[in-house]
């Protein structure tokens, strides 16, 4: 591809956006997601596992049977090894899951990444790389840029920090940025798929991209969700927890996605675009592919959500020494 | 005092052997045929599971400090009433007696309700608000020989009546905080002398429960209604239990109802035996807490009254529009989106208000209009609705499944609003008579300004007023009679046995068939929901034939500052007339300056201001007929007030006002 996928002022708005998202998630994490992390160890463990340990390998797995181009296919293994998306939180919320948990889940992940990430990018990315026929910089073969990944890692982590400084300062300003954060969240997809259908070439990309690209976009979000479920059914935390890791395992870290690449990709024009466009077509498909999960969850979820709400409630109002009476 | 009694489960013997709880329970409840068996079955299956519960004392009252409530188990919910039960048989309580029960909604009013059911006695329940007046007709015409009071102000208002009821043998303080005074028995005192009987054996509330048949009197509700002496309406058990599952909501033993409207209405009352059928903790709640509790409790089911929504509504929409420009925006962003995918909805399942019959080729055309613009609306609204709304939700109680609105209608824009927001309101439709409800909009077919359809087992005809002819169904009219306007009349297992000790009003009410005149008018409609539009025995026939129907009138005209009350009159003459309480302010702002409002009777300039009112407002121009015109007015120089011209509705007493200002009447047409 000769042209650009993004012109550099729409790479300065994504900049932005992406900023402003960051920085919203930090407003929204107080000391008490941190403390609940100590409380519930193992419903955090289980969904650390399951966003590290079973995301990217769904990722490489896809890539490497759906036959992507050695370019997208790290792209998608970039996806699988970002930590969780603030939008998860959300989903949480709507499926009758446990937002705590969720919010606790994206805290550890996003911080863990900042190690996580370049380890099992290089592990599972390493064979995609290898089939890169691009120069690097000093005329030696292409490998995966991980030490520019970890720096624009921690440069797209660092607005979250002033986030939570923010937070401890003025609890008022703190929900305005999370507000306007969750509102940019949407906007950045949008803004993204806008910008892209704008131009006629960038439209073409829509019909060359091939169908194993699209199911490969679609396919990770959904068959995390069903792993994520998984494994924490099988060490029977209970279900509200389930749906909560499973939306948590699938639903990525989008925009750190875009940063990462247009901070570290930026020496490699040629695969840039390629690299660039599977965030973009997974993010626009998660937030279709979470609200179907989220309605399914919501109505699997009704009778034990009613179960556990009652509980908590009557534990509220009726002391700490009552007991609720299962039968 | 011992208040305790009703906390502490007292073993004193035979609870019924706990079983357990099958999915049968929890889909349809209790199998029960009468009130007492249905308590006794209530405490074998649901058990320890909590069954009501109130705030304890001061508590809230510390800021920052959580409200913290005590539960009552229906296994000792139970014991207590089967104390009280055995108590009350011990005192010469006979099976079919009637007891009285003058109290508000709270803990001790459900444990007298088990003790009288459970002696096999009929209850009378009245609100603590009860008059006088109302305590002298009620307890003797009842035939009551025992009655409950709920506290001792209500005791030293009616003390003096007591003599007007010479048949009630027993007077009984049902408030633990308060010593029963001379001539009083307490409730603590005879739960605890229950308990002792029990426990060396006594059996006979076992004995009383199973005598119950169904077809026996349960309850024994007298009505304030707008015209004459209250009536005695008599309830059956199998009355109470089949309207108990007519309700179209779904409930397990996870909810959590609120109580706030009275009990001793048939519509709460309703509520809190299906809470007990259901195994569902009842919370009671009062005004002043309402909005705490709402935080608190996180109800998911309630019974409400119109003025609920209303109130509610006026705090969202004030709250709107104090809101930041930015958010006021999104909310009426998303308030706009959400009427329109539920208008789309409603088109699309035939689920919109129908009047008149609508042209298949209209509706299909609209069908397409509709589906083009939901596929539209919908991911826009799925945003709003997750973003916007979810919160809005939350600050009702983001657990609210919904609710069931009676004893009134709902006004439109509020019935719409909160159906919009997501907030399903059931409007309700029925009458003591019935056992509440007739008819009842469920989930999933709420049609915005109607009570919806019949329920299971109703039948309803819409009969002519003046002919008697029948209009709905009848399969010889257009329609088979749908969107005619007449007289509901109903028949179903939930009609009452009728009045008690009244075979003329009774006879009154059912015609030949079996079918109770509601008294209300309204039509069946095109999606075959009823819509109520008024009250036939409002009606005012003129000497001319002509039937004038009232309330429209006097709502417009309410609606002018001059105005505080009107009353139209002229049943049988040749035009009608209004008697007016006028409106200070409104006149202050014509430059009468009055002190009061006595001072208005007589003051011609006042005459003449009203009179140019009316004929402003009705008149051809503004639709109405020349026979609804009011060419007479007389000045009623003191406000209506509840319990004399108005009841607890603030609807007008059509009777006692006519009764009492008979004269100004007699001046008009003189």
């Amino acid at each position: 591809m000769e042209m650009e996928l993004m012109s550099s002022a729409e790479k300065g708005m994504l900049a932005l956006m992406i900023l402003i998202i960051m920085f919203g998630m930090g407003a929204s994490l107080t000391g008490e997601n941190f403390r609940y992390v100590a409380r519930n160890p193992k419903g955090v463990l289980i969904g650390f596992l399951s966003q590290f340990g079973v995301m990217p390998a769904i990722a490489w797995f896809l890539a490497t049977y759906l036959e992507f181009p050695p370019a997208v296919a790290l792209s998608l293994v970039l996806v699988g090894c970002l930590p969780a998306g603030t939008t998860s939180n959300l989903f949480a919320y709507f499926s009758r899951g446990d937002v705590a948990l969720s919010i606790s889940m994206t805290t550890c992940s996003t911080i863990a990444a900042i190690f996580m990430m370049p380890l099992l990018l290089n592990f599972y990315g390493a064979p995609f790389a290898a089939a890169i026929d691009i120069p690097n910089a000093d005329g030696t073969e292409f490998t995966i840029p991980i030490k520019d990944i970890a720096v624009s890692l921690v440069l797209v982590l660092l607005p979250v920090l002033l986030g939570m400084t923010l937070r401890r300062f003025s609890e008022g300003w703190a929900k305005a940025a999370e507000d306007t954060a969750s509102f940019f969240g949407i906007i950045v997809i949008l803004f993204l798929i806008g910008s892209f259908l704008a131009a006629e070439h960038r439209r073409e990309l829509l019909f060359t991209t091939g169908w194993n690209v699209y199911a490969g976009s679609i396919l990770v979000g959904v068959i995390g969700f069903l792993f994520g479920y998984i494994i924490s059914a099988l060490v029977r935390l209970p279900p509200r927890y389930c749906r909560t890791v499973a939306l948590e395992t699938g639903i990525q870290n989008g925009p750190l996605a875009f940063g990462i690449v247009l901070l570290a990709f930026n020496d490699y024009p040629q695969i840039m675009n390629e690299v660039l466009w599977l965030p973009i077509l997974y993010s626009f498909f998660i937030v279709i592919t979470s609200a179907f999960t989220t309605m399914f969850f919501r109505k699997i979820g009704k009778v034990d959500h009613e179960i556990y709400e009652n509980e908590t409630v009557q534990k509220r109002l009726f002391g700490p020494e009552w007991v609720p009476v299962t039968n | 005092m011992a208040g305790a009694t009703i906390l502490e489960t007292q073993s004193s013997g035979s609870l019924p052997a706990k079983r357990p709880v099958t999915k049968k329970h929890i889909d349809e409840g209790l199998d029960a045929k009468t009130l007492p068996v249905l308590f006794r079955e209530a405490a074998a299956v649901w058990g320890r599971r909590p069954a009501f519960a109130r705030r304890a004392k001061n508590s809230g009252a510390e800021k920052n400090k959580t409200a913290t409530w005590i539960p009552t188990g229906f296994d000792a919910l139970y014991q207590e009433g089967a104390a009280l039960a055995t108590a009350l048989i011990d005192l010469g309580i006979e099976a079919k007696d009637r007891v009285g029960m003058l109290a508000d909604n709270r803990i001790e009013w459900i444990i007298t309700n088990y003790g009288i059911q459970l002696a096999g006695a009929a209850d009378v329940p009245r609100g603590a608000d009860v008059t006088p007046g109302d305590v002298s007709y009620i307890l003797p015409h009842s035939g009551a020989t025992a009655c409950f009071v709920e506290h001792l102000e209500l005791w030293n208002r009616i003390k003096s009546v007591r003599g007007d009821a010479p048949g009630v043998r027993h007077w009984i303080l049902m408030d633990s905080t308060q010593a029963a005074p001379e001539g009083m028995l307490h409730l603590n005192d005879l739960i605890s002398r229950g308990h002792a009987l029990r426990e060396a054996g006594d059996r006979r509330a076992e004995e009383r429960t199973d005598g119950v048949r169904p077809e026996e009197l349960c309850t024994l509700i007298y009505t304030s209604g707008t015209t004459g002496a209250p009536k005695g309406v008599m309830l059956s058990h199998a009355n109470l239990l089949y309207a108990l599952n007519l309700l179209p909501i779904q409930l397990s033993p996870n909810d959590r109802v609120l109580s706030i409207l009275p009990v001793w209405h048939i519509f709460e009352r309703l509520f809190e035996v299906l809470a007990i059928n259901r195994g569902i903790c009842t919370y009671y709640s009062s005004v002043r807490f309402l909005a705490d509790d709402f935080k608190t409790v996180q109800p998911t089911f309630m019974g409400s009254a119109p003025r609920l929504w209303e109130s509610l509504y006026v705090r969202i929409i004030e709250g709107v529009g104090r809101a930041h420009p930015v958010r006021r925006a999104l909310f009426h962003s998303a308030y706009k989106l959400a009427s329109l995918y539920r208008g789309s909805v409603n088109w699309l399942t035939n689920k919109n208000l129908q009047l008149t019959k609508i042209n298949p080729v209209v509706y299909w055309l609209g069908w397409i209009f509709h589906a083009i613009r939901w596929l539209l609306v919908i991911p826009l609204y799925g945003f709003f609705n997750v973003a916007v709304l979810e919160r809005l939700r939350q600050g009702l109680g983001a657990s609210l499944r919904g609710t069931v609105s009676g004893g009134g209608s709902l006004p439109k824009h509020v019935d719409e609003f909160f159906n919009n927001i997501g907030i399903p309101v059931l409007e309700g439709y029925g009458l003591t008579e019935t056992s509440g409800p007739l008819t009842a909009r469920g989930v999933g077919n709420l049609v915005v300004g109607t009570v919806g359809p019949p329920l299971a087992g109703t039948e309803l005809r819409i009969v002519d007023i003046n002919t008697g002819e029948l209009l709905y169904p009848n399969p010889a009219l257009p329609y088979g009679g749908r969107g005619l306007k007449g007289e509901i009349h109903a028949r179903g297992p939930q009609i009452m046995m009728g009045y008690h000790n009244n075979p003329e009003a009774t006879a009154k009410v059912f015609d030949e068939h079996g079918y109770l005149n509601t008294g209300d008018i309204g039509m069946m409609t095109f999606t075959d929901c009823v819509k109520i539009m008024g009250r036939s025995k409002d009606t005012i026939v003129l000497a001319s034939g002509e039937n004038v129907e009232p309330v429209p009138i006097e709502d417009r005209l309410l609606q002018s500052p001059l105005i505080d009350h009107i009353m139209l009159v002229g049943q049988d003459q040749k035009y009608m007339a209004a008697l007016i309480v006028p409106a200070l302010s409104g006149l202050e702002s014509h430059g009468i300056k009055l002190n009061d409002v006595s001072e208005a009777v007589g003051n011609e300039k006042v005459k003449q201001l009203l009179a140019a009112e009316i004929r402003k407002e009705i008149s051809a121009e503004t639709g109405f007929k020349s026979f609804e015109r009011i060419p007479e007015l007389r000045i009623i120089g003191k406000p209506f007030e509840v319990g004399d011209e108005l009841t607890n509705k603030f609807t007008m007493k059509r009777n006692v006002i006519t009764e009492k200002y008979q004269h100004l009447i007699d001046d008009i047409y003189k």
